[in-house]
């Protein structure tokens, strides 16, 4: 809007005022003097002018403090609607020019769709949901037509004055004009009800004067129903009602002023910046950001999505990726940064646009926190991608290993087997022919194979066993201690219980590392074996009571253990000191 | 003792070894399979008596073929081989139904005479 639409409208909105002034005095000729008295009872004056004056001027500030917000020319709108309400400033409008006192019939009632829509578009001072456009442009077709309706069935004037009991409609106008006060009013009180903290708090000043504006509707509603429908006598309510609608016009006063409180206070607000910067001065830990700013914006709801630009999306302080809301009436987005490499984004309640310096206030105070923390979303995001990339990895590893351990076995150890079993019998022919010195050399060529075929039995075990894809953790461990030259005792009982081959794996080898250092270094007597499984956790623990000693930090065997339980998420700790006994605990968690 | 038998094993080699072997101690081998859909197709039309049967197999799992075949109403004895051993297996063994485990390095006419008299 250009400055001189903004002054011609500021201009057109005093002039109102002063015209509506105009026409409840009366200048009468007193001794050859002409003397101003009041048109009406002084009461009647200051209801037809302090209700539209009071949202004009109430319009007008809030206008020129925030001018890209509607709600300033909303309440102009209602307030020049409600002054040009007035017949005697119509009657004297149309002694200068008809056309425009037939314009102000139909136009000035357009003060009760005004009403409403500053009602729905409070604070933001646009409509937000499709329901609320639906209704106030029904409104605004609806009442002019009414009023058309009114002419054409004869009855006039089409509204009485806003100083006039409700209850007394004459006409379809009457009611039209109702209904919106109704659905305005209504709907305010349910968004209040329920809104979030946030969204309460901002329509407050609202709530609180449209309370006693709705009783009074409901009133003059239940009055006007019945008397129609009922045949008891209400004369005694009515008289009630009728006071009470004198008085509606200086409810009505309470709305600009409520609107200029929030105003204030939106002033105010400003100040929680100030207690922001101070507790960042302090140093603010990432975690305790969020509710930091909310606490500024008052909006519990908020919350702060940090880019990640290597995964190029937004995500929560764990890394956790956060889809914003486009499409949505009840949340509102603000991108802090630039629009190639965004910073972080705040997602909060609707109800906050309106405050939208406040917001930017706010998110200038924690840019640098947000930056810090956003750096470490994106290093928690990278530990993960490794983590899991680790996984893979070792998945991938223990698919080969399977696949190496099975070509060996459908290879090279059945073309073993064949051969033994062929030299066996080739034995058997040869002492069957009386030929033990070819008996003796086949015998000594079946040995050196059973050897190599043990060899390449153990080699495959310890590629993969295949017990453990075959039968489970329990049963491969089982194996283990049978063959393990210490004895090992094993206890804990998962029964049929199966890990993802992973857990399984990684489990195992522990187990298998354990033992095969326990045999090596560790001149233990006994080892025990315990599997455990709890309710989210597998655990297995290797203990014996050799000399102890074991360096995790030293051998590359319980390194790798390590990693490799740590891949599946897991941890692995090692209990050794020389004093002997070394225990081996690993956890790994199962879903 | 039994006497018709159907050898079940993916490698040809090891097919011919045990038909020697099992017809040097008597015994009449009616079939081979190479597969366990194989294995269970020729169960039902030759009725063996006894079923030589790896336990690693392209398709299914010999544990799961020796189950199916011991649920049959005229069931097979089957004896179970493999390159690997017995501990390679776990309690699966002794869940499936069968006579009994040989690994092949240990198939000789004593194991498997000793097997088939229990």
């Amino acid at each position: 809007m250009t400055t001189v639409q903004r002054r011609v409208i500021q201009a057109g909105a005093l002039s109102t005022i002063a015209l509506a002034c105009f026409f409840e005095v009366k200048f009468k000729t007193l001794d050859g003097r002409i003397v101003p008295q009041l048109a009406q009872e002084w009461y009647r004056v200051l209801i037809d002018l302090v209700p539209g004056s009071s949202f004009v001027l109430a319009g007008l500030v809030a206008w020129s403090r925030r001018p890209l917000n509607r709600v300033g020319l909303l309440m102009i709108g209602v307030g020049v609607g409600l002054l040009t309400r007035n017949p005697e400033l119509q009657h004297g409008i149309g002694e200068i020019a008809y056309p425009l006192e037939v314009a102000l019939h139909f136009i000035s009632p357009l003060w009760a769709v005004a009403f409403l829509h500053l009602l729905l578009a409070f604070p933001a001072g646009r409509l937000v949901s499709r329901l609320d456009r639906d209704i106030v442009r029904s409104f605004y077709a609806l009442v002019p037509l009414a009023g058309v309706l009114a002419v054409v069935i004869g009855h006039y004037p089409l509204l009485g004055a806003i100083g006039q009991p409700v209850f007394e409609t004459k006409g379809p106008a009457d009611y039209v004009y109702l209904a919106c006060l109704l659905v305005g009013s209504g709907l305010v009180i349910r968004r209040w009800f329920l809104g979030g903290r946030a969204r309460r708090r901002s329509i407050t000043p609202l709530f609180g004067p449209m309370v006693p504006i709705t009783i009074f509707f409901l009133l003059s509603l239940a009055y006007f129903l019945g008397a129609r429908v009922t045949p008891i006598p209400l004369g005694g309510l009515k008289s009630i009602l009728g006071d009470l609608a004198t008085a509606f016009p200086l409810l009505l006063v309470a709305l600009p002023v409520g609107v200029l409180v929030g105003l204030l206070r939106s002033e105010l607000d400003m100040s929680s910046v100030g207690d922001l910067v101070v507790k960042l001065s302090g140093g603010l830990a990432p975690e305790r950001l969020r509710p930091a700013l909310a606490q500024a914006l008052h909006d519990p709801s908020l919350e702060v999505a940090y880019w990640l630009p290597a995964q190029e999306w937004f995500a929560d302080l764990e890394g956790r990726r956060i889809e914003l809301p486009t499409d949505d009436s009840e949340r509102a987005v603000s991108i802090l940064g630039d629009a190639s490499s965004p910073i972080a984004a705040l997602v909060y309640d609707s109800s906050l646009v309106h405050e939208g310096q406040l917001v930017d206030a706010a998110a200038a105070a924690v840019r640098m926190a947000l930056e810090n923390a956003r750096l470490q979303v994106q290093l928690r995001a990278q530990l993960e991608d490794v983590r899991e990339s680790r996984a893979r990895l070792v998945e991938a590893a223990d698919s080969e290993r399977q696949r190496v351990e099975r070509d060996l076995h459908d290879g090279a150890q059945q073309q073993l087997v064949t051969l033994l079993l062929s030299m066996q019998m080739t034995k058997a022919e040869a002492m069957r022919h009386a030929d033990p010195e070819t008996a003796a050399m086949v015998e000594a060529n079946i040995g050196a194979l059973r050897q190599a075929l043990d060899e390449l039995r153990e080699l495959g075990r310890g590629i993969h066993p295949t017990i453990l894809t075959q039968a489970g953790l329990v049963p491969a461990i089982m194996s283990l201690a049978e063959r393990s030259p210490i004895p090992v005792e094993v206890t804990g009982e998962l029964g049929d219980d199966r890990f993802a081959p992973a857990i399984e794996a990684a489990l195992y080898f522990v187990v298998s590392e354990a033992i095969t250092n326990a045999v090596k270094h560790s001149q233990a007597r006994r080892l025990c074996v315990s599997i455990d499984r709890r309710p989210v956790l597998a655990i297995v623990e290797v203990s014996d009571d050799g000399v102890g000693g074991a360096e995790p930090s030293l051998g590359s065997g319980l390194r790798g253990l390590t990693d490799r339980v740590a891949a599946v998420g897991g941890r692995l700790t090692v209990k050794s000191d020389h004093a002997g006994g070394t225990t081996i605990h690993a956890e790994v968690p199962c879903g | 003792m039994a006497d018709r038998v159907l050898i079940v094993d993916d490698h040809a080699g090891f097919r011919g070894v045990a038909r020697r072997l099992l017809q040097e101690i008597g015994h009449q081998v009616v079939g081979e399979a190479g597969t366990g859909a194989e294995a269970l197709s020729e169960a039902r039309r030759l009725q063996p008596d006894l079923v030589l049967l790896d336990i690693q197999l392209p398709d299914v799992d010999g544990l799961a073929v020796a189950a199916s075949l011991s649920s049959q109403p005229r069931p097979p004895a089957v004896v179970l081989v493999s390159s690997r051993d017995a501990t390679d297996y776990g309690p699966r063994l002794d869940r499936c139904g069968a006579l009994g485990f040989i690994a092949k390095a240990d198939l000789s006419v004593e194991s498997l005479t000793a097997l088939l008299e229990t």
